[in-house]
C-alpha cells in the first residue's frame, strides 16, 4: 500500500528518511556546533570527519594499494544489501574503504537540490548507477512565485550520465526543466531503460514524450504526473513498438491533448504487464469502458473525463457498472476530469476493494458523494474537493477507519468564499480516522479547537498542512490566533515531520515550534509571526529542519543571521517578500563559501536595491552555478 | 490619463490602465486622497471574482514590517497587490472580507487546480451539460494576476514536422542567423529519426545525411507556413523577414513541392503528410 500512496501523493519525497544533517567539507565551514551524528542524504567526497582516523587528508582519490582484496569484496557482498540511503551514507564514512566500496555499489542515488553538485561530482563517484531521483525548483515556484526559466535544467545530468551510466534504467524527476531533446538524449544512449517518472515538470512536449516511447525498447514506467506537456500534435501513442510491451505503468492524465485512442487500446491489448493505467480527459466514458474489457487486470485507473462529448445514445448506453465489477483487482482509482456525476455509481462494484481514492477534479456534492463513501471501507488514501463539505467529511470518519492520507482541495481557491470544509470536517476526521498519518486541509475557517482535537486523536500524524485561505485568520469561534493548535500539534505529534501553517499566527506559535518540533524536516510558512524572534525559535529549536520556506512574513536580517549556524545542514531555505537586505544576504554568502545565495528579482527593482524580494539559498559543494538566468544575482 | 474619469465608459486603453497600476501601486490604499474619484473608477474597472456591488474596502492597516509591496505586473490586478493585517483580534467573524486585493500565488494551489470552478461547475447536480475540452487548461498563470508566460527558455521555437517521420520536433529560431544553419540543425534533428522509420535496425553508419533542403536538389525540401497560412520554399527572403512571418516549418518530398505548395494556401486544410 506504501506504493501507491507515494504514487499518489505529491511529496513522497522524506517519509522514509528520518534522520538527515548532512555534513559538508568541514575544513572550510565555520560550523559552531558540531554536526549531527546521523547519517547524510548525501556526503562530501573528500570529508573525514573523524579525526581520530589516520586518513590521508590530501584529499585525492588515488586508492592505495589496497592490501586486503578479500576483505574488499567481502564488504562488497555485505554493502550490497543495503538499501536504505540513511544506512548508505553512515556507511560511506566509517573509513575510506568502506567509501569506496559503498560507492561503488550504490545503484539508486537520490539528489534533493539538483544545484547541490554537479554532475560530473556524481558521476565520479558513483560508478554503477542504475536509477537516479532528481529534484530541482523549490516548490514555491509551483504557485508562480518564481519566474519561469530559472533553472533546474535536465540537460547537464543527461549528457553526463550517457557517458557515465550506459546502463541506467531509471530516472525520477521532480520540478526539473526537461526539454525534448534531453528525452531524445536519454531514449538514445540508454538502451536498458525502463522507468521515467516526471513529476510536476516541464519544457518538453508530446515529441519528446513519442520518442521515449519509441525508442526504449524495454520501457516499463511511462508516468508523467502534474507536469506540463505542450501538444506538439503528434500522435506519441502510436509510436510505442508494434509487438508486446513490457509497460506495467502508464499515466498521462496531465497531458492537455487529444490521444488517438485505437492506438491505445492496440497498446493496451499489447501490453500484458499494465498495471497501471492513468488517462487524460480526452478519453470518454465510452472508450473507457473499451478498454476496462480489455485489461481486467488492472491495480491502478485514472479515469480519464468520464464524461461524453456527444448526447447519449439512443441505443443502449454500456454497462459500465458492468465493466467495473470485471475490474477485481483495482484499488487505486483517480481521474474524473469531467465528472459527469449521474455515471458515478459505475463505480460501486470497486468501492469495497479501494484503497485509494483520488476525486480531487470532481465537483460531487455531498449527497453523490455519500453513497459512494460508505462502501469505501479500506480506504487508505483520499483526495477530494471541497464541495464535499463538512458533511461529506463526516462520512468519510465514519466509514474510512483505516485512512492514513487525506488531502481537501478548494474547488474555488478564493480567499473570500464562504467555504464549505470547517473545523467541524476536520473535528469528525480526527474523530473517526484515528490512523491518520498525513493531511492537506484548505479551508476558509477554522478553530483550534478542532485543531488541538486532532493533535490528540491522532498520534500518528507525520504531515500536517493546514491552510486557511483568509489570510491573517484567526479562530473564528474565539477570534484568537491559531498559535495554540498548531502548539498541539507540534507538541502532541510526536512524529511529525512535514508541517504547513496558516491563519493568524504570533510570534508564540513559532515558540512553539522550536521547541516540539523536535523531528520537523519541512516548514512553510506564510503571512505569519509578529517579528524576528519567530524565525528565530525555529531556526535555533527544530534540530531537524532541512527544508525552510516562508512568505510575506515579518522577518528581517537579524532573524535570517541567528541561522548561520545551521544553514550547511539544511537543504534550502527560501524567504519571499520578507524583510530582508542585500546586505545582510551578502555577509552570510562572505561567511559561508559554500552556500550559494540567491537573490532572485523582478526585472525592475531600481528602486528599492537593497530589497530583497526572493531569497534562496542552498548548500552546494560545487559552488554557484553556471546557468544562472539574469534575474538571479548569485552573492 | 483623461479617458478613465470619463462616465460610463469602460474601455479605457491598456497603456492608460498600465499607468494606474504603476501610480496605485506606490501609493498606499488606504489613504483616501484627492483622487477618490479614481479611486471609485478604477474600483468600477476593476475586474474581481466576488460579487459586484458594495465593497468593503476598509482601511486596513499594511503589515508594519513590510518595506515594499512586490510588483504587479498584471493587468487584471488593479487593485495592487498589499496586504492587510489584522494583527489584533478585532475581526472576530469571517464573513468580513479581509483581504481586498489578490495575492500571487496564495492560495497555493498549482495552476491545473485553479480553474475547476469556470470549467466544471455546470456538471454539478444533475446538469449533464456536455464537456467541450475547454473546460480545464493546464495554464501556468494564476487566474488572478498573470506573471509571465511560460516561455521556453526565451527562444523562437517553432514546430518542424518531416515527411515520413512521425514524430515532430522544435526548432528554436532566435539560435539561427542563416538559412545553411537551420538546414543543417534540421538534418540533425532529424536525421536519425529518418533512417529509423526506414529501417528498425539502422545504425548509426547507414543514416544519410538529409541535404538539399533549400536549393531543390535534394530528395527532401524545406517548407514554411507563414502567419497568413501561406505555405512557401525556405530561403527565397531576406532571413530576418523569414524569421519574423514563419509560424511553422516543415520537410516534404521533393516531389511533392508542386501539390504541397498549392494544396491550402490561405486557411484550407492542413497540408497531408
Amino acid at each position: 500500500m506504501t506504493r501507491d500512496r507515494s504514487e499518489m501523493s505529491e511529496d513522497d519525497d522524506d517519509q522514509q528518511s528520518q534522520s538527515q544533517s548532512p555534513p559538508l567539507d568541514l575544513r572550510s565551514a565555520a560550523i559552531a556546533e558540531p554536526c549531527s551524528s546521523s547519517s547524510s542524504s548525501f556526503s562530501v567526497v573528500d570529508s573525514t570527519p573523524n579525526k581520530s582516523r589516520n586518513c590521508i587528508s590530501s584529499g585525492t582519490l588515488t586508492s592505495q594499494p589496497f592490501p586486503d582484496h578479500v576483505l574488499e569484496n567481502v564488504l562488497e557482498n555485505v554493502l550490497q544489501f543495503l538499501d536504505s540511503r540513511c544506512d548508505r551514507n553512515a556507511a560511506s564514512l566509517v573509513c575510506k574503504s568502506w567509501w569506496r566500496v559503498e560507492a561503488s555499489t550504490r545503484s539508486e542515488v537520490f539528489i534533493g537540490n539538483c544545484y547541490a553538485l554537479s554532475p560530473s561530482r556524481l558521476t565520479q563517484r558513483f560508478k554503477r548507477v542504475s536509477s537516479l531521483v532528481l529534484k530541482g525548483k523549490p516548490r514555491f515556484a509551483d504557485f508562480n512565485l518564481m519566474p519561469p526559466d530559472w533553472g533546474a535544467n535536465f540537460a547537464p545530468w543527461v549528457s553526463t550520465m550517457a557517458k557515465a551510466y550506459p546502463w541506467l534504467e531509471k530516472v525520477d524527476l521532480k520540478r526539473m526543466f526537461v526539454t525534448d531533446d534531453d528525452l531524445a538524449l536519454l531514449a538514445e544512449s540508454f538502451p536498458g531503460f525502463k522507468e521515467l517518472i516526471l513529476v510536476c515538470c516541464e519544457g518538453f512536449g508530446t515529441s519528446g514524450i513519442a520518442i521515449v516511447a519509441n525508442k526504449c525498447r524495454k520501457l516499463k514506467v511511462l508516468d508523467l504526473i502534474e507536469s506540463e506537456v505542450t501538444d506538439d500534435e503528434v500522435d506519441w501513442i502510436s509510436c510505442f513498438p508494434e509487438d508486446v510491451t513490457c509497460l506495467e505503468s502508464l499515466a498521462f492524465d496531465c497531458v492537455e491533448a487529444p490521444i488517438n485512442f485505437k492506438a491505445l487500446e492496440g497498446l493496451v491489448a499489447r501490453s500484458p504487464c499494465l498495471k497501471k493505467l492513468r488517462l487524460n480527459r480526452f478519453v470518454s466514458l465510452v472508450e473507457l469502458h473499451r478498454l476496462l474489457l480489455g485489461a481486467p487486470q488492472l491495480t491502478s485507473l485514472g479515469t480519464g473525463s468520464f464524461s461524453h462529448d456527444e448526447e447519449p445514445q439512443s441505443e443502449q448506453e454500456p454497462d459500465y457498472a458492468a465493466a467495473f465489477r470485471a475490474c477485481k483487482s483495482v484499488v487505486c482509482l483517480s481521474g474524473f476530469r469531467e465528472l459527469m456525476p449521474e455515471y458515478l455509481p459505475a463505480i460501486y462494484p470497486v468501492c469495497a476493494n479501494l484503497t485509494s481514492l483520488n476525486f480531487s477534479y470532481a465537483n460531487i456534492s455531498p449527497d453523490m458523494f455519500k453513497p459512494i463513501i460508505h462502501n469505501c471501507h479500506k480506504l487508505q488514501v483520499f483526495w477530494a474537493l471541497d464541495s464535499i463539505c463538512d458533511e461529506g467529511l463526516q462520512a468519510v470518519a465514519e466509514t474510512c477507519k483505516e485512512l492514513r492520507e487525506l488531502r481537501i482541495f478548494p474547488f474555488d481557491p478564493r480567499e473570500d468564499s464562504e467555504g464549505p470544509v470547517s473545523e467541524v470536517g476536520l473535528q469528525a476526521i480526527s474523530e473517526g480516522c484515528r490512523k491518520l498519518e498525513s493531511i492537506l486541509y484548505f479551508c476558509q475557517r477554522m478553530t483550534n479547537a478542532a485543531v488541538i482535537a486532532m493533535s490528540e486523536n491522532c498520534p500518528e500524524l507525520t504531515v500536517f498542512r493546514l491552510c486557511i485561505m483568509g489570510r491573517h485568520r484567526p479562530d473564528h469561534v474565539t477570534g484568537k490566533p491559531m498559535d495554540e493548535g498548531f502548539g498541539a500539534i507540534v507538541k502532541n505529534c510526536k512524529k511529525l515531520t512535514r508541517l504547513a501553517v496558516s491563519g493568524l499566527l504570533t510570534d508564540q506559535a513559532f515558540r512553539y515550534m522550536g521547541e516540539y518540533g523536535k523531528l520537523v524536516r519541512t516548514l512553510s510558512v506564510a503571512f505569519a509571526g509578529d517579528s524576528d524572534m519567530a524565525l528565530r525559535h525555529v531556526l535555533e529549536g527544530c534540530p531537524r529542519l532541512q527544508k525552510l520556506e516562508i512568505r510575506d512574513s515579518p522577518f528581517g536580517d537579524a532573524a535570517l543571521r541567528s541561522g548561520m549556524h545551521r544553514y550547511y545542514n539544511m537543504r534550502f531555505v527560501w524567504m519571499s517578500a520578507c524583510s530582508l537586505t542585500r546586505g545582510c544576504c551578502k555577509d552570510i554568502a562572505r561567511a559561508m563559501p559554500n552556500l550559494v545565495v540567491e537573490v532572485i528579482g523582478s526585472d525592475d527593482d531600481d528602486d528599492n536595491r537593497d530589497y530583497v524580494e526572493t531569497l534562496y539559498m542552498y548548500r552546494s559543494l560545487d559552488g554557484p552555478r553556471k546557468d544562472a538566468p539574469k534575474f538571479v544575482a548569485i552573492l | 490619463m483623461e479617458g478613465c474619469h470619463r462616465n460610463g465608459e469602460i474601455a479605457p486603453k491598456l497603456l492608460d490602465l498600465n499607468l494606474m497600476i504603476t501610480q496605485e501601486s506606490r501609493r498606499p490604499w488606504f489613504h483616501d486622497d484627492e483622487n477618490s474619484v479614481f479611486n471609485t473608477e478604477e474600483r468600477k474597472l476593476e475586474l474581481k471574482l466576488g460579487p459586484p456591488g458594495g465593497e468593503d474596502e476598509h482601511a486596513s492597516s499594511i503589515i508594519r514590517h513590510f518595506k515594499k509591496e512586490p510588483k504587479d505586473k498584471s493587468i487584471l490586478s488593479l487593485a495592487g497587490k498589499h496586504f492587510s493585517s489584522s494583527p489584533s483580534s478585532t475581526k472576530t467573524t469571517s464573513h468580513k472580507r479581509t483581504a481586498p486585493g489578490p495575492v500571487v500565488g496564495w492560495p497555493p494551489v498549482r495552476s491545473f487546480r485553479k480553474n475547476l470552478a469556470s470549467g466544471s461547475s455546470s456538471k454539478l447536480g444533475n446538469d449533464s451539460t456536455t464537456s467541450n475540452g475547454v473546460a480545464l487548461k493546464n495554464q501556468k498563470c494564476d487566474d488572478d494576476a498573470k506573471i509571465m508566460e511560460p516561455m521556453r527558455q526565451g527562444g523562437m521555437f517553432v514546430k518542424i514536422n518531416m515527411y515520413g517521420v512521425p514524430i515532430g520536433r522544435k526548432v528554436d529560431l532566435s539560435v539561427h542567423d542563416s538559412y545553411e544553419q537551420l538546414s543543417y540543425t534540421v538534418d540533425k534533428l532529424f536525421r536519425g529519426l529518418l533512417a529509423a522509420q526506414r529501417d528498425l535496425s539502422s545504425s548509426v553508419e547507414d543514416e544519410k545525411p538529409i541535404t538539399g533542403l533549400l536549393d531543390g536538389n535534394g530528395e527532401y525540401t524545406l517548407t514554411y507556413e507563414d502567419n497568413e497560412g501561406d505555405k512557401m520554399l525556405v530561403g527565397d527572403v531576406p532571413w530576418q523577414m523569414f524569421v519574423s512571418s514563419v509560424k511553422r516549418l516543415r520537410v516534404i518530398k521533393t516531389s511533392e513541392i508542386s501539390s504541397a505548395l498549392t494544396y491550402g494556401n490561405g486557411k484550407q486544410e492542413k497540408m497531408r503528410r
